[in-house]
């Protein structure tokens, strides 16, 4: 299975991707400067006034900057492990264009598995700028390159999760006009209970009891903490997201199955 | 009606090599390049005629048509239609005129066309009997009743078009602009459309500037072409006349079912143009001699079928397109 | 004005028949939203167990600047977003073109004519909100008659810099980037000005007045003393809209059309 000539194909598809990543210049700067715009304007001032200034005052556990360096690695993560969406794939079945991945000698779901590692290789590269720019306003305080590696290694692991996540809402195309409000719900629901918006500590304590049996914080609060430097067992989260991975495969290979066959009997 | 005046409109562009590096290059830095898509145009179109804007993909038909419709500005030169500077805008400009293209769809494409003709009722302001009237006219020259009522989506390409074309007439446009009406469709729809358009032209006087690639709408309904070659006006005339480019001769094709001889006497002198089975002969004739000539093979060789020439135009636009440069001799 | 009243009553008898068509995504578009409001509203919820004030405010009236921001997202979310998100199909398709021929002005036909008719009866849990929490800042009579008035006014003037936003699209083609950016804005819009530090606040309200968007109308809501920045945010709203008209023009003289 696996040939030079199928390397190939994903080298060439990855390439693809880049070059359509750059095409649109000013998106791309968009896309990046976003969020950044948010987060200083947002969340360092935000977090400021909560704090008021008060160097001493913990808030769950946080003084003032270690509660700036968790949204800073909140950022971090984001970048290296959510940045890709699956807006084409499900605009792709949508606008029938799938018929010529059926034609191909190349599937669908690798099309867009390339298009995802490349985008993640192109997002690595600005989420370690980013990294460095947060790096030299002292705001991140010393690097612990243990810790980094570490985090970037479970970043990765944690973005093939949302990846097939992402890649499952794309399917719904099959059924649903307007996917994008899956994902949006998804968005928010995850960044809500996996400690995208501050620390779960935050949460009330019976909110934190029960998260405590869910995934979600395996998919924000945990990495950020392992980027802060701070030593966890890693068994349960890996065992757990995987375990949701191999669902998440199973449940697309469910759906393009069924989908495609709603696709080749309707014509669409 | 519309006149242009070396009108001109140039777009800009920029190269991208391929592949990756490429594609970082082009971040940086990007080399423009300007080209004209139409170029020092001079035309002038009078109430109540069909004019045929042909040429070849990427001539500048449809940006001569944006420019005329006032989507576009032109980069120099003057246009006026109806009196008007359609880059303006004017709302009154606006009510006149009414653009389809072949290509693109002003309906909604999730709801029935009638939702969305009743919402051009509300832009243009349409009283609601002349509204209902005019649908139930047009759609009745259609045959189209049945659908006024089902999803855009669901329709054929053919039928949309109808709808299309009942969207861009219910406002009573004095000019209309027809972008490829009858592209990608079947021959039956392709006849219907035409016969609408005439049909259409002949009760309102509305003056119709149609671009085809079919010459079988340029037979149909116009009386004058103007060809546009990379930008700049090749042609401007009669169809009559246009046919005649080069040369007033008719082709004849006479059809055997047995290998002939191009050597024998009969084909003396004639030109004759046969095919790699020798069972097929084409034959350009003077028109004062096709008569004679035509009788003399007929009763001379054992022909199965033979005919004239159908669509003249199609021949000369291919000879046209191939060669430009015939056009300034 | 009559003119664009009717056609404005097409467009969302229009949307509304068309997004019952798809029913699934009629309701989760509600859903959505009220997922939205809800962790939004939690969220600050769980940060005043920790502390007593952000800034000069305490619990509910942060509470009530949020949900007035919810209000506004909500009457935002029913009657204009979609279009932003059409603007950019119709600049890539080249259906822009017809919207243009139209004998109304352009802003109107690209910004207005997608109503979400499936968010209209989140209104109810907006406004529950809303007036929940204006009851708990006793807020005073008069200004509970200006309530409506004045969510319209902050949308009227979050609208406007985003129509002069996405006007951009003219130039960038492909519109998520842009749509991107706006959305940011909005989230610039939904705290209360005095979190940002002074330089930034002045940016913000004097600059990009985004900030103005709900501080001003709250601020007022609560005190009337403060009618300031109310002024500001009248004074900006007209600015703007004269600016985006000539903006759109300029930018409308270089729209290329999307070739066919």
């Amino acid at each position: 299975m696996i040939s030079l000539k199928w390397i190939d194909k994903w080298w060439q598809t990855m390439k693809t991707a880049w070059s359509n990543y750059m095409t649109y210049r000013y998106n791309l700067f968009l896309q990046v400067v976003g969020p950044a715009l948010v987060f200083f304007f947002i969340k360092y001032n935000l977090w400021n006034s909560i704090y008021d200034g008060d160097l001493e005052l913990e808030i769950g556990g946080y003084t003032l900057s270690s509660m700036i360096q968790y949204h800073i690695w909140g950022f971090i993560l984001t970048m290296l492990a959510k940045g890709h969406h699956a807006v084409d794939l499900g605009q792709e079945i949508r606008l029938g264009r799938i018929s010529s991945y059926l034609i191909y000698p190349f599937n669908f779901w690798e099309f867009h598995a390339a298009s995802f590692v490349a985008f993640q290789a192109y997002q690595f590269i600005v989420a370690l700028i980013s990294l460095a720019f947060f790096y030299y306003t002292g705001l991140l305080g010393p690097l612990n390159i243990e810790a980094l590696a570490l985090g970037i290694l479970y970043a990765q692991f944690i973005s093939i999760f949302w990846f097939i996540l992402q890649f499952a809402t794309g399917l719904m195309a099959f059924w649903l006009e307007e996917t994008w409000i899956l994902r949006v719900i998804l968005e928010i629901m995850t960044a809500f209970l996996s400690g995208a918006f501050f620390p779960l500590e935050i949460y009330p304590q019976f909110i934190q009891n029960i998260l405590q049996y869910t995934p979600f914080p395996y998919l924000t609060y945990y990495p950020i903490k392992i980027f802060m430097g701070e030593e966890l067992s890693l068994w349960a989260p890996i065992l757990t997201i995987s375990f949701w991975m191999a669902l998440g495969i199973i449940l697309n290979y469910l759906l393009w199955k069924r989908g495609l066959k709603l696709y080749t009997a309707a014509g669409m | 009606m519309i006149t242009t005046n070396s009108l001109t409109k140039n777009f800009k562009s920029y190269k991208k090599e391929p592949g990756l590096r490429g594609s970082i290059k082009n971040i940086f830095k990007r080399e423009y390049i300007t080209k004209p898509a139409v170029e020092g145009f001079d035309l002038n179109i009078k109430k109540g005629e069909i004019v045929a804007l042909l040429g070849p993909n990427g001539a500048g038909k449809t940006t001569l048509m944006k420019m005329f419709t006032g989507i576009i500005v032109p980069s120099s030169g003057q246009v006026q239609v109806m009196g008007h500077e359609p880059y303006k805008r004017n709302k009154e400009f606006r009510k006149k005129i009414a653009l389809v293209m072949g290509q693109k769809s002003q309906l909604w494409w999730d709801i029935p066309a009638m939702d969305s003709l009743l919402l051009l009722q509300k832009y243009y302001e349409i009283p609601k009997d002349d509204f209902d009237q005019k649908i139930k006219k047009m759609a009745a020259l259609l045959n189209v009743e049945e659908l006024l009522h089902i999803h855009v989506r669901k329709l054929s390409l053919g039928e949309r078009m109808k709808m299309e074309l009942m969207a861009s007439l219910i406002h009573s446009p004095d000019v209309i602009f027809l972008d490829e009406p009858t592209i990608g469709l079947d021959l039956i729809a392709q006849e219907s459309i035409r016969s609408f358009i005439r049909e259409y032209h002949k009760n309102n006087d509305t003056t119709i500037i149609i671009t085809s690639h079919y010459m079988a709408d340029v037979q149909a309904l116009c009386e004058r072409i103007v060809l546009i070659i990379d930008g700049k006006k090749g042609y401007d005339g009669t169809l009559k006349s246009f046919e005649n480019i080069l040369g007033s001769e008719k082709v004849v094709t006479f059809v055997y079912d047995t290998k002939q001889d191009p050597t024998d006497a009969i084909w003396q002198g004639l030109d004759a143009k046969w095919d790699n089975n020798h069972q097929q002969v084409d034959l350009r004739l003077p028109e004062k001699k096709l008569r004679e000539i035509t009788s003399q093979i007929l009763i001379q060789s054992p022909v199965i079928d033979f005919h004239t020439e159908k669509l003249p135009i199609e021949r000369v636009m291919k000879v046209l397109m191939e060669n430009p440069k015939i056009l300034h001799k | 004005m009559k003119h664009y009243w009717e056609i404005y009553k097409k467009f969302v008898s229009t949307s509304i028949s068309e997004a019952t068509s798809f029913r699934l995504s009629f309701f989760l578009v509600a859903i959505m939203d009220i997922i939205f409001y809800l962790t939004t509203l939690f969220s600050v919820n769980f940060i005043f167990d920790h502390v007593q004030n952000i800034g000069p405010w305490d619990k509910n009236q942060l509470l009530f600047f949020i949900s007035f921001m919810l209000a506004i997202d909500h009457l935002h979310m029913t009657t204009i977003s979609e279009s932003f998100w059409r603007f950019s199909d119709h600049i890539r398709t080249g259906s822009l073109d017809f919207l243009l021929l139209r004998p109304v002005h352009a802003i109107f036909s690209v910004f207005f004519s997608r109503f979400r008719a499936a968010t209209v009866f989140n209104g109810i849990v907006a406004w529950g909100f809303l007036i929940y929490y204006g009851n708990q800042v006793n807020l005073p009579f008069l200004s509970w008659l200006l309530l409506p008035f004045m969510v319209l006014i902050g949308m009227n003037l979050l609208l406007v810099i985003e129509i002069i936003l996405s006007t951009a699209m003219f130039w960038i083609v492909e519109g998520a980037g842009i749509n991107f950016l706006r959305m940011q804005i909005q989230q610039l819009s939904r705290w209360p000005d005095f979190i940002f530090s002074k330089y930034t606040r002045r940016v913000l309200t004097l600059v990009i007045p985004i900030s103005l968007v709900g501080t001003a109308p709250v601020q007022f809501l609560l005190d009337f003393k403060n009618y300031q920045y109310l002024l500001f945010l009248i004074l900006f709203s007209f600015i703007l809209w004269a600016f985006l008209l000539i903006w759109w023009n300029y930018a409308i003289q270089k729209y290329e059309s999307a070739s066919s």
